[in-house]
């Protein structure tokens, strides 16, 4: 199979879906001639135009506002926030107009939109280009929040996103972009609220978003090794979440060490954490749940500083490692 | 029609009783009159039996728990019936609670829960900080010191919730299982290892006799003889042993220790240093198999099977190889006497390294015995008889003759070093002064 | 051009019927039965039937918090709305809306929003969607001066006169936000010259309790938005005789500014035109109000009848399928 980078695997998403549905259209900051932030949406502007291709001068809020319009009346637009760090400028329409229509409305509505972002840090983007607010997200009933780590993944849970009648966070890390991976050519659905297991052990379990699936992958590599077997979850879908095989996994290895790079306090980890500790996976924990996350601190500029406020690959063995022989 | 179970009334003065073991657990089938619980009062422990026929549930009280008599604390039910909402038992802070007046003479005061509780898990009441009245060790006392950081106040057991788990499933006492993790947590794995094998009856057999409840020391061994039994893969090899010289030898001691005042020298005592002697030549005997790798035990420390009523204990003699046979025979003596009157601690019976078992003096011609985990070897002693030997020379004569077996773990001794070792106690046996060339 | 008798009958009813229907609400709320609070527009009644009448049933409203009267001029059925208002599980909203939240989406009304400037964005996507859709649909986005201070009025301006969207904003202007005075930072004029500033082709100021003078300016804005000419920006100047909500002491203006503005009561100049006009007789205006005020008693009976919803549904209709 041909292999295709994750942005291209976004691009032909979104490319594919606007050829098969004439409801579907693109809303977002330069993302007409400037082929957007990242690039995502180069070329799509000559294929589809300027009535599909909405390029917008700086206006978070109005943008997203007009995207919860467009879908209240029927179309089905994909905005696009540049930064994930903007979505706090975009959060009225989307917290306060977009998840609560339908309910509010008492099902008379749905507000099938997509709202794409991208978070994370590495690029030395610094305090304001570089964050994480997954967990805000997850905490709105009504909205759907989906954090793709692959390119096959990203392919098919766009489409789905997309073919979903509810809004939907869809949340790309910036490092992943570049990453190259197998994915089909044609249209195809990944189920939202459905996990993966990106590796199967049975030492431990890692629970992992974002890129911090990666990095897992690549600790899981140098502790087998060391004859440490471990289990990756990749949730895929933060809300609505895959409990069961979640909960499956910890009943297997008994001991689970949550990793992602958004802030330890008050991260998506406490949520997972809590659905296993009230899950049937409690009576086989050998060990205490354990978070690995990112330091209580804005992104810094500086590379160091940069590398040390979030987990890497050296600090998710040494964790692993403890938790797997059971030091903690 | 659910049977309530009640903490009884035995003696006149009693208020309240101790639970010191479930027999049975949560979800088992018992028979009325079966004992399916052991509880101490002031004076003694009790055997109490299920009050009526069905499946035990609702067990509300544990082991150290404290109960005021006539409170509900398990149910006995018939199949598919629901426990009862009851009220939660509260247990009598142990404070309140009048300490057994008459303690066993012994070095440590301490009630019967935490003698009990130091015994199976090896701990030395002289080192264990007491709390109870009058300076007594309790439980609570015991339990801090098995699982030192981790103990919460109240004796609380510190298990991880798989442990918990298996522990309910496989009806284990927690707090007799010694945790491995960290701060001595009890992991799943240590509540797995420690009933190795041995399910309780899921339905009670004909009875037609006495039945002895496997609880308390018995059970201990019953686990431990077949977790080795079961692991270990023993080899046994037995020597024929001419005694003549090793009586003499004794005889001689024993008009030196005559002499100066000093304790007899018993044949435990030099067959302890005799032992302790040949294996100072042959480290490998001296061994533990830990997980991957085979541990030299530095120092000598030969354990002494002695028959209780009850059971079987091992006091251990430290470091044999360096005492003199009069020290030997003092201590022997002491552990001996201490064993039989049940107030051995924990010091007395941890780290030995080689077990000697004697059933000599029961007539015993020859038995192969089970090793001691996490020991490498056993020797069993048989009686000293006199039989006809064929001497080199071609004549006949009478001699005292013994046959000794050495049970070996063959996984770290090979038939070759075991058959030296026993070459050489042979050797020595049958030459005691040997024993310091 | 005439007025139409039917039309000044069916303007004079809607407008009676809101009066009928905020009065009653006020009713009901102070015998408590009514749960939360909610924002009357008693005095507005002009800048509703005015706008909306310009419509076409297959044309669209998005309202704001004190949008009892855009509802009803929108067609509501004054049952289901009484229903929701009483939080009633055959309101509109199953009774999970409320006053601030009604919304009748088959008939064209998306929704009033208990955000000050939360539909204004929101009207943009709309007429991006209608545009796109391609059936000359118009919407009427309502919001009010204190909803023109906004962040979100601004950007949806510019993104509105950027798309060329088919809206008529219409900013009911009834000098105070909450209980900020609008006259201290702008004027009915002023809000309107954003239109122009902005790009926007039909904007203008009305006096809004001119129920035709609100209506031929919209109707001139729907008619450019209908065609392709965009958006426009309408300010219509009236005056809330209520509080803000429930709990205003009205203490920022005074006794003699709400009686000075009451003489200007909307319903009685149309009245009054219509029969200085010979359009309708006086005998007749009665019999319309007279009819207004049953339709809002029986509406009431029906809502306290209707049932409360079921607490094991709640959480039902979070999410489509």
């Amino acid at each position: 199979m041909r292999e295709i980078t994750y942005l291209e695997a976004v691009r032909e998403a979104m490319t594919q879906e606007m050829e098969r549905d004439s409801r579907v259209f693109l809303i977002g900051e330069d993302i007409g001639e400037y082929g957007g932030a990242f690039q995502v949406t180069y070329g799509m502007l000559e294929k589809f135009g300027h009535d599909r291709i909405l390029d917008t001068p700086i206006t978070e809020l109005g943008l997203t506002g007009a995207a919860v319009g467009a879908a209240l009346i029927g179309m089905r637009p994909i905005a696009e926030i540049m930064f994930m760090d903007f979505t706090t400028l975009a959060s009225e329409q989307l917290v306060n107009q977009a998840a609560k229509l339908r309910f509010m409305f008492g099902g008379q509505s749905t507000v099938p939109m997509v709202l794409r972002t991208a978070a994370g840090s590495g690029t030395g983007a610094a305090e304001h280009h570089s964050q994480s607010f997954e967990n805000w997200f997850v905490h709105v009933p009504g909205l759907k929040v989906v954090m793709p780590t692959s390119p096959y993944d990203v392919k098919g849970l766009l489409v789905s996103s997309i073919r979903d009648d509810n809004p939907v966070v869809f949340i790309e890390h910036k490092l992943l972009y570049k990453t190259k991976g197998e994915v089909p050519e044609e249209l195809y659905e990944i189920p939202l609220g459905k996990a993966d297991i990106k590796r199967a052990g049975k030492d431990l379990t890692i629970i992992a978003t974002g890129i911090m699936v990666q990095k897992s992958l690549a600790a899981a590599e140098e502790l087998a090794k060391e004859g440490i077997d471990i289990e990756i979850v990749d949730p895929r879908t933060l809300r609505p979440l895959d409990t069961e095989t979640i909960v499956g996994s910890v009943k297997k290895t008994g001991k689970v060490l949550i990793v992602h790079e958004a802030v330890k306090t008050g991260g998506f980890g406490g949520e997972l954490a809590g659905v296993i500790a009230e899950s049937e996976a409690f009576g086989y924990l050998e060990a205490p749940i354990i978070r690995l996350a990112g330091k209580e601190v804005p992104i810094p500029y500086n590379r160091d500083l940069e590398q040390a406020a979030v987990p890497q690959i050296a600090d998710i063995v040494e964790k692993a490692r403890e938790l797997a022989t059971l030091k903690v | 029609m659910a049977i309530e179970m009640i903490m009884p009334k035995v003696d006149m003065d009693q208020e309240t009783g101790t639970v010191v073991e479930w027999t049975k657990t949560d979800g088992q089938q018992v028979k009325e009159g079966e004992t399916i619980l052991v509880i101490e009062t002031d004076k003694i422990a009790m055997d109490v039996e299920a009050p009526g026929t069905g499946i035990l549930n609702g067990i509300s009280a544990y082991p150290g728990d404290v109960i005021p008599i006539g409170t509900v604390i398990a149910y006995i039910l018939e199949e598919g019936e629901e426990v009862p909402v009851a009220k939660a038992v509260t247990p009598v802070p142990e404070a309140e609670v009048k300490q057994a007046t008459a303690a066993p003479a012994g070095d440590v005061p301490a009630t019967p829960v935490a003698k009990k509780m130091a015994e199976v898990h090896g701990v030395d009441l002289s080192k264990v900080v007491p709390s109870g009245t009058g300076g007594k060790v309790t439980k609570d006392d015991v339990q801090s010191a098995i699982t030192p950081p981790a103990a919460v106040g109240g004796g609380q057991v510190i298990a991880t919730p798989a442990a918990r788990r298996i522990a309910r499933i496989s009806g284990v006492n927690l707090s007799l299982v010694q945790g491995s993790g960290p701060g001595g947590r009890i992991q799943a794995s240590d509540v797995e290892s420690f009933r190795p094998g041995i399910s309780l009856p899921a339905a009670s057999p004909v009875q037609s006799g006495e039945s002895i409840p496997l609880i308390g020391m018995r059970r201990t061994i019953a686990e431990r003889l077949t977790a080795s039994y079961q692991s270990i893969p023993h080899i046994q090899f037995t020597a024929r042993v001419d005694m003549t010289n090793f009586v003499k030898a004794r005889k001689d001691y024993n008009d030196l220790a005559l002499e100066r005042g000093d304790e007899k020298i018993s044949v435990t005592a030099m067959l302890v240093k005799l032992v302790a002697m040949v294996i100072a030549d042959h480290p490998m005997i001296n061994s533990s198999l830990v997980e991957d790798s085979i541990i030299l035990h530095r120092d000598i420390n030969i354990g002494v099977a002695v028959a209780l009523e009850e059971g079987l204990i091992v006091p251990v003699v430290k470091n044999a190889n360096q005492k003199g046979i009069s020290k030997i025979a003092l201590e022997t003596t002491d552990l001996v006497k201490r064993a039989k009157e049940e107030t051995l601690v924990g010091a007395d019976v941890r780290g030995g390294t080689f077990t000697i078992t004697n059933l000599g003096p029961f007539g015993v011609e020859q038995f192969n015995a089970i090793i001691n985990p996490p020991e490498a070897g056993i020797l069993a002693i048989g009686a000293t008889t006199q039989e006809v030997i064929a001497l080199d020379e071609g004549t006949i004569a009478v001699r005292p003759i013994m046959r000794f077996t050495l049970s070996a773990d063959h996984r770290i001794i090979d038939g070759a070093v075991a058959a030296r070792f026993i070459a050489d106690l042979k050797t020595t046996f049958e030459n005691p002064i040997l024993m310091n060339y | 051009m005439k007025l139409a008798k039917e039309n000044a009958e069916q303007y004079l009813l809607q407008m009676y019927q809101i009066r009928a229907f905020e009065e009653q609400a006020e009713k009901s709320y102070m015998a408590g039965k009514i749960h939360g609070t909610m924002h009357l527009s008693i005095g507005q009644e002009a800048s509703a039937v005015g706008s909306i009448s310009t419509l076409e049933s297959t044309d669209f409203i998005i309202g704001h918090h004190r949008g009892h009267g855009l509802c009803i001029a929108k067609g509501a059925d004054l049952n289901l709305m009484m229903a929701e208002f009483y939080g009633k599980e055959n309101g509109y909203c199953r009774g999970r809306g409320g006053s601030m939240h009604i919304a009748d989406i088959a008939g064209g009304n998306l929704g009033a929003n208990g955000v000050v400037g939360g539909g204004i964005p929101m009207a943009v996507g709309i007429g991006i969607g209608l545009k796109m859709k391609g059936e000359n649909q118009v919407l009427l986005a309502f919001f009010g001066d204190g909803a023109a201070s906004t962040g979100a009025f601004h950007e949806s301006m510019i993104l509105a006169v950027l798309y060329q969207v088919p809206v008529v904003f219409i900013c009911e202007n009834n000098q105070y936000a909450m209980s900020f005075s609008a006259s201290d930072w702008t004027t009915s004029k002023k809000i309107a010259a954003h239109g122009e500033i902005y790009g926007m082709a039909g904007s203008c100021s009305t006096d809004g309790n001119d129920l035709l003078e609100v209506q031929s300016a919209v109707e001139e804005a729907v008619k450019l938005a209908r065609e392709g000419g965009g958006p426009s920006l309408i300010v219509n100047d009236t005056y809330r005789w209520r509080g803000h909500s429930k709990s205003d002491r009205n203490r920022y203006r005074t006794k003699e500014e709400i009686e000075e503005w009451k003489k200007k009561d909307p319903i009685l100049k149309f009245g009054k035109y219509c029969v200085s006009e010979k359009i309708l007789s006086e005998k007749e205006i009665e019999k319309i109000k007279e009819h207004g005020y049953a339709d809002i008693e029986a509406a009431r009976v029906f809502a306290e009848a209707s049932p409360d919803p079921r607490v094991e549904t709640l959480e039902e209709g979070v999410y489509a399928p």
